[in-house]
């Protein structure tokens, strides 16, 4: 079963391979602005040997890793502090509803005001982007929580930190574990966006650079890179999430199948 | 999407030079030297215009007048005028025309150093206005009524373009202009959804190469050796480092002079900081690297500005100059 679907997996990637170099080369589109891949991979070839792209691949990993924490760490704190404190949670629904609406890339003049092209700028955006992604999770995973345990909690004696550790995070932790998801992948394309438009270094300064140089296959090949990027951001995610989430009913549905 | 970044940019700037007047994070000539050097952080695009800051920091151009010369590669003014205002960089590079409406709209920016010109030369310039390889389109006043694609509207590309039309008899205010990036204009111009193109180099270059022509040398058009931009920073900054802004432009002066006059090295200093492919990198047509700007060229732009309404006041080159 897992065997077949790798196969497929493979063959469908060599055959999207395939077209991506048949469709210049029978000329149905212009070489110069799609190169064949045969191209691309050449050129990815040639930008992994460069220790200036590893730098680059580094500078946004690091803007990445370190917006997504931030932005974990404050989305956990504030979704669970707002969520126990009904007052806190009427006196900020709006505010919220208000903000995360607005889309990162909107406070790019902000960023660069404040901090210029430095890493803050990158964080900035990358942490209020992700930073919503968890905070709203959050908040729907302590909505969650079971009234009848919550009670049940209570009238052991429980105090608010054994509720907020035995009750509420059991409860909340498979939603948080969906905001890190989302955000880790939000966290990179902001990372690149940021470098691509404000000129922070990273992998999106590079392709900048590249498409002004009128480099194209350099472009596709770090286009091609940030791709890769993602598909392995995702996994990861996933993998932590499977792990953190085994004993939970949804995973171990997953595994007995 | 870019132009909406642009704009709210823009906005910000405006912001910054209303309200933060008293942005103060860029230091004295005192506190900055340590040990005799003095680091200025500069905000430049990777394009070959700025070759020379590159070329003249190599050469230690800076280092023997106790600068350390820190280049940041930004994406466009949208980043670096911003920056310069807030003091995020100490010097940045802006084309004339952007440099002139924040003038008049009274942003505290102060032109220092010659950037680049144009190199006075009819059909061999490093900015042309072209054309895909057999376009019926063969002068300037043939793209009345046509498409042409300019990388910011109400600036430089299109009052030029304006002139070229204007000097060869045709009606400026017929043409259609369209916003686009230099280097999605060979795509563009191939697939014809532009006619014609305010280019500069490489992409220039990419159009030559697949049989495109120039129908006008639109910086030429407008003055012949037309400084096409400049080196700036901000009003708090030079008021409060006259030595450094004194010992960048001698360092700055004397790598324009040096770059335009070696322009193999310039072309090998723009392989390291750009990624042209080689063979294109070898038919650029580099600008030229005047060390002082020319006043005569830069109040034409002024009137060509005031003529097409980018300003609302003229702007006062007194202040905005060296």
């Amino acid at each position: 079963m897992r065997g077949t679907n790798a196969l497929l997996g493979a063959a469908g990637l060599a055959a999207f391979l395939a077209l991506g170099e048949a469709v210049p080369r029978l000329g149905l589109v212009k070489d110069e602005y799609f190169p064949p891949t045969s191209r691309i991979a050449d050129a990815l070839a040639t930008e992994l040997a460069d220790e200036a792209f590893w730098t680059a691949l580094g500078d946004t990993l690091t803007g990445w890793a370190i917006g997504l924490t931030i932005a974990v760490t404050a989305g956990i704190l504030a979704g669970v502090l707002i969520s126990v404190t009904p007052y806190l949670r009427e006196a900020t629904a709006s505010t919220i509803e208000f903000l995360r609406p607005i889309p990162s890339v909107a406070l790019i003049p902000l960023a660069v005001l404040l901090f210029g092209t430095e890493l803050r700028s990158v964080l900035l955006l990358v942490v209020y982007a992700s930073f919503w992604q968890v905070l709203v999770q959050v908040m729907y995973g302590v909505r969650d929580v079971d009234p009848v345990a919550e009670e049940t909690a209570r009238s052991y004696g429980l105090g608010t930190w054994a509720r907020v550790r035995h009750v509420l995070w059991p409860t909340a932790l498979p939603y948080v574990m969906t905001g890190v998801r989302l955000a880790a992948a939000v966290a990179l394309i902001l990372a690149v966006t940021a470098e691509l438009v404000i000129g922070a270094p990273g992998l999106g300064a590079r392709i900048a650079v590249a498409q002004t140089s009128q480099a194209v296959p350099e472009m596709y090949a770090l286009v091609v890179v940030t791709g890769l990027l993602g598909l392995l951001i995702n996994v990861g995610a996933r993998t932590v999430e499977r792990r953190a989430l085994a004993w939970h009913q949804s995973v171990r549905g997953e595994v007995a199948v | 999407m870019r132009r909406l970044l642009i704009g709210l940019a823009a906005g910000a700037v405006f912001v910054a030079a209303t309200a933060c007047g008293s942005s103060d994070s860029s230091g004295s000539d005192d506190d900055k030297a340590s040990g005799g050097t003095t680091t200025i952080k500069a905000g430049v695009i990777p394009i070959i215009d700025v070759a020379p800051l590159y070329l003249g920091q190599s050469k230690g151009f800076y280092s023997k007048r106790g600068i350390k010369l820190s280049l940041t590669s930004a994406q466009g003014g949208a980043a670096i005028v911003p920056g310069v205002v807030s003091g995020q960089f100490d010097f940045g590079f802006s084309n004339m025309t952007s440099l002139l409406v924040a003038q008049s709209k009274n942003m505290p920016v102060k032109a220092v150093s010659n950037g680049v010109a144009s190199t006075g030369k009819q059909g061999a310039d490093f900015a042309e206005l072209a054309v895909k390889k057999g376009s019926p389109l063969k002068s300037a006043k043939d793209v009345e009524g046509k498409k042409v694609a300019a990388n910011t509207l109400n600036n430089i590309c299109d009052t030029s373009v304006k002139e070229s039309v204007r000097k060869d008899g045709g009606d400026p205010s017929k043409v259609e202009f369209v916003e686009m990036p230099f280097d999605q204009m060979p795509a563009a111009l191939a697939n014809g959804q532009v006619d014609a193109a305010c280019v500069v180099e490489p992409a220039l270059a990419t159009i030559k190469s697949q049989g495109g022509t120039s129908i006008a040398s639109l910086f030429v058009d407008v003055s012949p050796d037309l400084t096409v931009a400049m080196y700036f920073t901000s009003q708090q900054y030079a008021q409060k480092n006259p030595e450094t802004l004194k010992k960048f432009q001698e360092a700055t002066a004397e790598s324009l002079a040096y770059a335009d006059s070696h322009p193999d090295e310039a072309r090998e200093i723009i392989a390291t900081y750009t990624k042209i492919p080689k063979n294109l990198l070898e038919t650029l047509t580099l600008p030229r690297w005047l060390a002082e700007p020319n006043r005569a060229s830069i109040e034409r732009l002024s009137e060509l500005g005031v003529q097409d309404g980018l300003f609302k006041k003229a702007p006062d080159l007194d202040k905005l100059l060296p």
